[in-house]
């Protein structure tokens, strides 16, 4: 059994040392030890601290031979455990109670940072909730829980023929920046500061608790239908504010997708799911993950090769590896069509986490119900699948019994592929030096069917270089 | 020299690992007298950690009170760059163990003063008391540390400029670019070495062979820098059948059967308790007025002074006996009569310088007289 070895003479400088643990380095898994600092929140370079500073570990964690990975970042999330993002409450400061509530359940599930996710709302509810979903990693307090990393806005500008779940009567479309700035409130997609706008996806920043321009601002993405208005021709200015721009809800062609990948959307929300399907004559938005780029060939890099370079062209794009939503075929023909940019969301209801029955949702003018049965979220009366109450661990499952992935391959899809997404690889999503020092400490279960499947089992989480959660303690 | 030859690499390393293990345990040593161990870098010494490593979790030893001491490091690249000596120690040995970075000492090729930094890294090995069990590895060409053919074998802790050889051999490590391969080296020098309590060399693999067969079998040569082991007082060489290849069956034999009749006598090829022990006895300190003065005269030597040099002695023997040394007397100074102790052999110093002619011939009658008397 995994023990903990304490050193001999405690120094309390907040570090400890992860041993006997194999780590995702890339799509592999090494066996290395990792250094975490509570002090600093971050992994630590393990040998110039021990050369330069003469550091020891406080503590040695043994952790009998399972995985390291970072903590997964959740990029579509409605709310759980019977609260939704979504929702103007009368006393709005039990709105930041029960999200930091959220906040500390949704980190035992190995969520250890997110982007809240807000459905096709009216302006006021934008106004009113945006304040309370912005990053809320600036504190690094380990015990707060997951990290809101900005608010993915899903709507209103959506394409009312794909609307899914949300109500048709509260999508707009957009003809001007002003219009998006009347909708969600102009200090909401504007940066602070109107120093240098963050630089595209090259930029790592280097540290998380940066008051670099961007992270204070409460919208990370706002998901739109390109064809609609003059949404395409916006893009570029969105992107510049810092704004992730994702195609989803839509009826966009290939041609109109194309064009708008190229104006600067890196990411389409839940691949599939609202949008035209794959013909074979049409290949829709799902098309433009077929892509070959590049007229000229980019120069081979020196690390690694034309396919990186191709991948940066071509826009990340969330599954919902649930069950429901996709057939698992769909799922492995994504997933080999563009692996380095599937990112697994859950798309989870606030229905996540609570008995079956029957749930008010706020459509944005009225009250709807969601009925919850099983894994299966239907909107009452329509038959309309709403969302999902699974978690990402169980999409982590199901992406490797479905696709044949490795175990490192399938943990890239929620940890550093959406971390290159949001912007902040090196940061999250990472288990490097100087990172944050946000783990996931997994376990492998043999399923005890006669197949051979292997479930991975959070076991531990970290955040911030400190325990958080202990399965079973 | 002690020479252990062992089946296959693994039980040589083994055998390395174990011997390190138990004189770190014998030594017992306290954070006021650490056991100073010298390292090495390389491919032959990588088992030897791994299982020293394996040693240390399954926590049958500590390293809490070992200083060490690294051979060597390159000049002019980054102390993190992957193929540095530091990484090496960090990613093998350091970074799996609980020593205290305190007590690690590798010298610094990125200082602003080469030289100054060797110097100073001799007068840390003096300040810790010199090294307690050096270990080694060997090159193909004989070479310890970087103390290449040629070096000289008195030579310190010093710069030194890689052969061509070498640094082709090692543009391997860095992308097969000659230009980004260090063109030079800090490293101990044999004298450094020599001066070690005790020093192991592990060698193994074939491709040691005839460095092997130079250093144990030929005579004392700078061209293969390890043959000056051969100078040391407790030497120990640690290989593999495969590396044998080149000696004689007889020296391999002799060395088997040597090992082989003293474990039968229950007795390990093990150091004099001088150098074995740690600081467990503390020494006392032994005001030598309070012994009555002998009358006896001392012995002398039996042998030349210049052959009991020992390099080791230059460093305080830690653990002094804390009664006196056993001088053998003669019976007859036991007994309380004054014309026995008159020496029974003569003593040039009291004979006259020559004797006189006329003497001679008294000499010679009165020994004539005694045989008459025999007769």
């Amino acid at each position: 059994m995994p023990s903990v070895i304490r050193a001999a003479a405690p120094r309390n400088n907040g570090i400890t040392k992860l041993t006997n643990c194999r780590l995702v380095r890339g799509d592999a898994l090494v066996w290395d030890d990792v250094w975490v600092s509570s002090a600093t929140g971050k992994i630590l370079r393990s040998q110039a601290a021990f050369y330069d500073e003469l550091i020891m570990p406080d503590e040695t964690i043994n952790l009998g031979g399972r995985i390291v990975a970072p903590g997964f970042i959740e990029c579509q999330l409605n709310g759980a455990y019977g609260f939704n993002f979504s929702t103007v409450l009368d006393d709005m400061t039990q709105y930041g109670k029960q999200l930091r509530d959220l906040n500390r359940k949704l980190a035992q599930t190995g969520v250890t940072s997110y982007i809240p996710t807000v459905t096709s709302q009216t302006s006021h509810l934008y106004k009113t909730v945006l304040p309370h979903l912005g990053p809320s990693g600036g504190p690094r307090h380990p015990h707060s829980g997951a990290e809101s990393l900005g608010a993915h806005l899903e709507g209103p500008f959506l394409n009312p023929t794909k609307n899914g779940v949300h109500n048709p009567s509260v999508l707009r479309t957009a003809l001007s920046m002003t219009d998006l700035e009347d909708m969600y409130g102009a200090t909401n997609i504007t940066p602070p500061t109107t120093s240098s706008p963050p630089s595209s996806s090259s930029s790592s920043s280097s540290s998380s608790s940066s008051s670099s321009n961007t992270s204070t601002m409460p919208v990370k993405m706002i998901t739109i239908a390109p064809e609609l208005g003059a949404m395409t021709a916006l893009i570029p200015a969105l992107a510049a504010r810092g704004i992730i721009v994702s195609i989803g809800h839509s009826e966009a062609t290939y041609e109109e997708a194309s064009a708008a990948v190229a104006r600067g959307a890196t990411m389409i929300t839940h691949l599939f799911n609202a949008m035209r399907p794959l013909h074979h004559r049409n290949p829709g938005v799902f098309g433009v993950l077929g892509k070959q780029h590049p007229p000229h060939p980019p120069p081979p890099r020196r690390d690694g090769g034309v396919a990186d370079a191709e991948a940066e062209r071509r826009p990340y794009f969330g599954v919902i590896a649930d069950g429901i939503h996709l057939h698992p075929a769909t799922v492995k023909i994504a997933w080999r069509a563009h692996p380095a940019g599937l990112v697994l969301v859950t798309d989870a209801m606030h229905m996540v986490g609570l008995p079956d029955g029957r749930y008010v949702w706020w459509n944005g003018e009225g009250e709807d119900y969601i009925v919850k049965k099983g894994g299966v979220l239907e909107l009452e009366g329509s038959g309309v699948i709403a969302g999902s109450s699974t978690t990402l661990i169980t999409c982590i499952n199901n992406f490797l019994a479905w696709t044949g992935a490795t175990i490192p391959q399938a943990l890239l899809a929620v940890t550093a592929t959406p971390a290159a997404m949001l912007g902040v690889q090196g940061v999250k999503g990472s288990l490097d030096a100087g990172a944050d020092a946000d783990l996931v400490v997994l376990s492998e279960e043999t399923d005890a069917s006669g197949e051979r499947r292997t479930n991975l089992v959070v076991d531990e989480v970290w955040k911030f270089g400190a325990r958080i959660f202990e399965r079973g303690v | 020299m002690r020479f252990i030859i062992r089946d296959d690499e693994e039980a040589a390393c083994s055998y390395v690992a174990n011997y390190i293990v138990d004189r770190i345990k014998h030594f017992a040593p306290t954070p006021r007298l650490p056991f100073v161990l010298g390292l090495p870098t390389g491919s032959s010494p990588l088992a030897v950690y791994r299982l020293l490593v394996d040693r240390y979790k399954a926590g049958e030893v500590s390293f809490e009170n070992v200083v060490t001491f690294n051979m060597d490091e390159y000049v002019g690249i980054p102390r993190d760059h992957p193929e540095s000596y530091h990484s090496f120690m960090w990613k093998h040995f350091f970074s799996h163990v609980n020593i205290r970075p305190s007590n690690v000492n590798i010298l610094d090729g990125n200082a602003q003063n080469l030289e100054a930094e060797c110097i100073a890294y001799e007068d840390k090995i003096r300040a810790a008391g010199g090294i307690d069990l050096f270990l080694g590895g060997i090159g193909e060409d004989g070479h310890i540390a970087f103390n290449e053919p040629g070096s000289s074998l008195a030579s310190r802790t010093r710069v030194k400029t890689l052969a061509y050889d070498t640094i082709l051999a090692n543009s391997r490590f860095f992308g097969n670019d000659l230009s980004k391969v260090p063109k030079m080296a800090l490293t101990v020098g044999v004298q450094t070495v020599l001066e070690a309590r005790e020093v192991v060399a592990v060698v193994v693999g074939a491709r040691k062979a005839p460095a092997l067969q130079r250093c144990v079998e030929q005579a004392v040569n700078h061209m293969w820098t390890l043959s000056a082991l051969q100078l040391h007082p407790h030497p120990m060489l640690v290989c593999d059948e495969d590396a044998t290849l080149e000696l004689r069956v007889k020296t391999v034999k002799y060395f088997k059967n040597i090992e082989q009749v003293a474990r039968a006598q229950g007795f390990e090829q093990i150091l004099p308790s001088t150098v074995r022990t740690g600081p467990t006895p503390l020494p006392t300190t032994i005001i030598t007025d309070e012994f009555p003065p002998s009358t006896i005269p001392s012995p002398q030597p039996t042998t030349s002074r210049l052959l009991r040099a020992t390099p080791a002695a230059e460093y305080p023997v830690r653990s002094r006996s804390p009664s006196p040394d056993f001088m053998p007397d003669r019976m007859a100074s036991r007994i309380n009569e004054p014309a026995l102790l008159r020496r029974l052999t003569p003593d040039p110093e009291q004979q006259p310088q020559r004797a006189e002619p006329g003497l001679e011939s008294s000499v010679l009658m009165s020994t004539m007289t005694m045989k008459i008397v025999i007769t």
